[in-house]
């Protein structure tokens, strides 16, 4: 059993008691040190006498929901929250992105998304402190195009909303994130491999070019995304930040 | 106010008055012509009796002084024959056939006419009855003339002619009139009929209430009905659709457990089973709570949805094809449009083993076709598969997963963006779907 002092400490809101014993279990498992509560008192009381880095918060609560509770949270603190939800729509999942969740699981997830969702946010929020990985909402525009990492949205310069796979998104990310500069395709692959697991299949090279296909607007897509030879990839185009 | 309150309220009522009426008016309306006909006396007897009134009025003019003869023939004039006096003839003989054979006539009737200068107009009138204007000039002794003037009423026959037209008429207009208002009494009905054949299809018709009472019923009745059933699906589809998400929670259970499962073929056979309830749920939850999709419609771009969904499937070794443009946008709802989308990729990928999706531009439309080298749809089938719940045989047969609701998820879907669903067999084999969207 991993119980090194360095294992990150999980928090579970979760109100039916076997889904939580599960989650307990699943967690100590993978090397993480859970905690849990049954409703919002509950998780009050569990958040002031311990030191918690990551909430998994049910939106279904009995008493006061995850969305409320996510937003007095957020009034206190920047710890990473992820929303588990047996509602896997659209406008829920906005709600708790907007409300300034990190992430949103919908209902059934299996171990293997949860504990790579998990380890991408807490890698994230560690590296966040030096890197310049945008924490909160701020849209980023380049080229026309703007990039909203809350809502996870990206709209063309004609205002289309622009789907991308997970991975591809995570990829657009890094690479708004460090305009103008080469990042090399190992870090790449990292980066876009932090959110899900299966990603390890697809070579960067495959994703850059759906990119590509995705950003081209008449012959503008190339010197967006542009290779160098043996190295990565460089983002050419300046992001504003707003 | 008094009229109005004697307007019966029921049906058969309003029905019975009507007819009585009509049957009334028409009774009225050709006794009065009848008994008029019979009252005329035929032409014969009016003749002869034009010749008596005209040797009467000749006896008692010859008979008195000169001077007074113009007010005596005042006096003995009646509202039917008008007699006059004149120094002088006022009529002129034309010779006419007709003419002449009533001058005749009037001194067969009359002898004492025989040796008498008389002369004759009759004008027959054009229209029916057609009756005549008979003026006869006889002159007296002295030289001077007395005229009658009188009308010959037609013959009996034509008079019986006539009001059997005017009986016919009047009983077509009676007819007509009771045709409008019988017209005016079943249009409720006609309205109810309509509305229960859209209610059919589906849509929510208030029809108003009114008209006679029963009718009135009727249609209350009808708008009750329509109520309880909309209220009665509501709580159906409520009810299921929190089952559906009630379901999600040990369904998480489920497959949190499976991760524990140490045999690996166990444990992917067990994640398996959840995902195909999962994904039942999902179909299930999408059809019910698609009417009420609270997600805005925005400019969307097809073409990335289109390629995340095909590359998804290569991505899980499927193989899937994309081919057309890199950017179209529509206006739609992009997690609804991209549910459909994916709907009709996976069905070529389950049922046809591969999906060639194409995105092309028909003038001011999106068309979007998936295409598969499957079995295709039997014809007579192309229209079922999209009813809710329906599974072709073959699938059943192959106990494949699903509940039937993917292509009728599409059709909703596309319905509420403005666009259509086209299925059709391809005719190398094989199906194409398209999904046509107004392009902006």
């Amino acid at each position: 059993m991993a119980t090194a002092p360095l294992a990150p400490s999980v928090l579970i809101v979760e109100d039916d008691p076997a889904l939580r014993t599960l989650l307990m279990r699943l967690l100590r498992e993978e090397g993480f040190q859970p905690l849990s509560a049954g409703h919002g008192a509950e998780m009050a009381r569990v958040l002031e006498t311990n030191k918690v880095d990551l909430i998994l918060l049910d939106v279904m609560l009995p008493g006061s929901n995850g969305f409320d509770i996510c937003r007095s949270i957020r009034r206190e603190s920047d710890v990473p929250i992820v929303m588990l939800s047996a509602r896997d729509d659209e406008t829920d999942r906005l709600i708790g992105l907007e409300l300034g969740a990190d992430d949103y699981i919908g209902k059934p997830f299996s171990k293997k998304e949860l504990i790579a969702r998990i380890r991408a946010i807490l890698r994230r929020t560690q590296a966040g402190a030096q890197s310049s990985q945008p924490r909160g909402h701020q849209q980023m525009t380049f080229a026309g195009w703007s990039l909203d990492p809350g809502r996870r949205e990206l709209l063309s310069p004609d205002g289309a909303f622009v789907d991308l796979s997970g991975a591809e998104f995570d990829l657009l990310l890094a690479f708004v994130s460090s305009p103008q500069r080469v990042i090399g395709r190992e870090r790449l692959l990292e980066m876009s491999r932090a959110r899900f697991s299966d990603a390890s299949d697809r070579s960067i090279d495959v994703l850059v070019s759906r990119l590509r296909r995705k950003l081209a607007v008449t012959g503008q897509a190339e010197s967006l995304l542009r290779t160098v030879r043996g190295v990565g990839y460089i983002f050419t185009a300046p992001v504003e930040r707003r | 106010m008094k009229l109005l309150r004697l307007w019966p309220q029921r049906l058969v009522g309003q029905v019975t008055l009507v007819l009585m009426l009509a049957v009334a008016l028409e009774f009225i309306g050709s006794s009065i012509l009848f008994e008029n006909s019979r009252l005329y006396p035929n032409r014969d007897n009016q003749i002869r009796r034009a010749a008596e009134q005209l040797v009467a009025a000749e006896t008692i003019m010859e008979s008195g002084p000169a001077n007074e003869r113009v007010a005596e023939a005042a006096m003995i004039s009646n509202r039917a024959t008008e007699l006059t006096w004149s120094p002088l003839p006022h009529l002129v003989d034309r010779n006419r056939p007709a003419e002449n054979q009533l001058k005749d006539r009037l001194r067969e009737a009359e002898p004492a006419l025989r040796d008498r200068d008389l002369r004759l107009n009759a004008d027959t009138d054009h229209a029916l009855p057609r009756d005549t204007y008979l003026k006869a000039a006889v002159r007296l002794r002295d030289g001077s003339w007395l005229t009658l003037k009188t009308k010959i009423r037609a013959a009996p026959w034509a008079v019986l002619l006539s009001s059997v037209g005017s009986a016919f008429i009047l009983g077509l207009g009676v007819i007509a009139a009771a045709a409008l208002v019988l017209h005016n009494l079943s249009r409720p009905l006609r309205t109810l009929a309509e509305a229960a054949d859209k209610v059919g299809q589906g849509a929510h018709v208030r029809i108003s209430e009114s008209g006679a009472r029963d009718l009135k019923l009727v249609a209350e009745a009808f708008n009750a009905m329509q109520d309880r059933i909309a209220g009665l699906l509501t709580t159906r589809t409520e009810a299921l659709a929190a089952v559906g998400h009630d379901l999600r929670t040990p369904l998480s259970r489920l497959r949190l457990r499976a991760g524990f499962v140490k045999d690996p073929e166990a444990r992917e056979a067990l994640e398996a089973d959840v995902d195909e309830m999962t994904a039942m749920l999902d179909s299930l939850l999408a059809y019910l709570g698609g009417q009420e999709d609270p997600e805005p419609q925005r400019r969307t771009d097809l073409a990335a949805i289109a390629m995340t969904l095909v590359d998804d499937a290569t991505d899980a070794e499927r193989q899937a094809t994309y081919a057309g443009f890199d950017h179209l946008p529509v206006h739609a709802r992009p997690v609804s449009l991209k549910r459909a989308v994916s709907n009709i990729v996976e069905n070529a990928l389950h049922y046809g083993g591969d999906a060639a999706v194409s995105l092309t531009r028909e003038g001011r439309t999106a068309v979007l076709a998936v295409e598969d080298n499957g079995p295709g749809i039997p014809d007579n089938e192309l229209a079922e598969v999209l009813q809710p719940f329906h599974r072709l045989d073959s699938a059943r047969a192959r106990n494949t997963a699903g509940l039937g609701l993917g292509l009728t998820i599409v059709q909703q879907i596309l319905h509420r963006e403005g666009g259509s669903l086209v299925l059709k067999n391809r005719p190398q084999g094989g199906l194409r779907v398209e999904i046509r969207l107004p392009a902006l």
